[in-house]
């Protein structure tokens, strides 16, 4: 059954109409959701691709589960919970990334550059890129819920209570994950930052 | 005066954690005055907050996908959406159907036809525990029981027939050699 939805309804209202079975109201969630649910699965992925598929599965489940949904919570707390499952999910099946591969592929695509005596980008292009693989790398190495801790806060700026609800956790657990977080990202970067700032 | 450890380019340990949480804006009130009070006699501390603040907006990667990525991006996930809704139709026109009246007259009906069936079917079901010579003996086990117990009245009554009649007294004066019992 099709309709034709005013933009201005809230999620409550559009949620009660999707679970009557009108889909055009569950494409409106998905339409006011979409970037913010990809943009984290990016931060998890630092992938386009991967990002895309992480977060339609979770809208796809999120659709196929939402007569369960008892509204008890937001629909984008509930939604976010899947996402967040679904991005811890995909870290285990990846397992962790170390830091040296890389820095090995980021020395290896640097080196190739050289033996070819091309310089296809400026030096500040190169050290943006070298920084954007130190930063994937040192996130890359943190435990799964340190690091979706530190995304939710750090990118998506969710208050903590709310990560503590999305990741089905006490507030003071999603404390001490961003603060270890903080800690082992300092600790990684902090020689890169140095050189930047010299 | 306070212990300083220091961290590597690191404030006071005792803080840190209050650090991170104020330079979110999620450090509560009476901890945050007292971090305050504490970053303005604290170099240590000051550099470590000006640190997360040089730092941590450079960990977020700037991704803007072009608008032909969102174009793809909303025909995939109708598609998806579509292809879900039609598995799960017709599964949910069975659960619509069985929901709002026939649940309580199907329930109904069946208790009825398990009355009826019982009511008729009465005495007819035997167990299926034992063959049917083993229940026989079970059965007959108790009785078998009792007439044992009857067969030993019936010989205590003898006995005391007898006695009257004075047979065993008879007897018993002879076994002792005449002495009276």
């Amino acid at each position: 059954m099709e309709m034709s939805l005013p933009t201005e309804l809230r999620d409550e209202e559009l949620v009660v109409l999707a679970q009557e079975g009108h889909r055009s109201a569950f494409e409106s969630l998905v339409e006011r959701y979409q970037r913010k649910a990809y943009r984290v699965a990016f931060d998890f992925t630092r992938d386009r691709e991967e990002a895309k598929d992480l977060s339609q599965e979770a809208f796809l489940r999120a659709f196929v589960h939402l007569k369960g949904f008892d509204r008890r919570a937001g629909f984008y707390t509930w939604f976010y919970r899947i996402l967040v499952n679904l991005c811890l999910d995909y870290r285990r099946r990846r397992g962790r990334i170390s830091l040296e591969p890389l820095d090995e592929e980021a020395a290896g695509v640097a080196r190739a550059g050289e033996a070819k005596g091309i310089s296809s980008a400026p030096d500040h292009e190169i050290a943006g890129k070298e920084w954007s693989h130190k930063i994937t790398a040192a996130l890359n190495a943190l435990p799964a819920k340190q690091r979706m801790a530190f995304i939710l806060k750090n990118h998506q700026d969710l208050p903590i209570r709310e990560i503590a609800k999305v990741m089905h956790t006490a507030e003071g657990t999603v404390k001490a994950h961003l603060h270890r977080a903080v800690t082992a990202l300092r600790r990684n970067l902090a020689g890169w930052i140095e050189e930047r700032e010299s | 005066m306070m212990r300083r450890e220091k961290l590597p380019q690191g404030g006071c340990k005792k803080f840190e954690a209050d650090l991170v949480l104020y330079y979110y804006g999620e450090c509560p009130d009476p901890e945050r005055q007292r971090l305050e009070a504490h970053l303005s006699g604290c170099n240590g501390c000051a550099a470590f907050l000006a640190g997360l603040k040089s730092v941590l907006p450079l960990t977020v990667e700037s991704d803007d996908p072009p608008a032909s990525f969102w174009e793809r991006y909303s025909r995939e996930i109708q598609a998806k959406l579509s292809a879900a809704d039609q598995k799960s139709s017709w599964w949910g026109r069975f659960v619509l159907f069985l929901q709002p009246w026939p649940v309580p007259v199907l329930a109904t009906a069946l208790v009825l036809i398990l009355a009826v069936a019982l009511t008729f079917t009465k005495g007819k079901w035997r167990s299926e525990e034992f063959p049917a010579e083993e229940e026989a003996l079970i059965e007959i086990l108790p009785l078998a029981e009792n007439l044992e117990f009857f067969r030993t009245m019936e010989v205590l009554d003898t006995m005391d027939l007898l006695e009257a009649g004075g047979g065993v007294g008879e007897t018993a004066r002879r076994s002792w050699g005449g002495v009276k019992v």
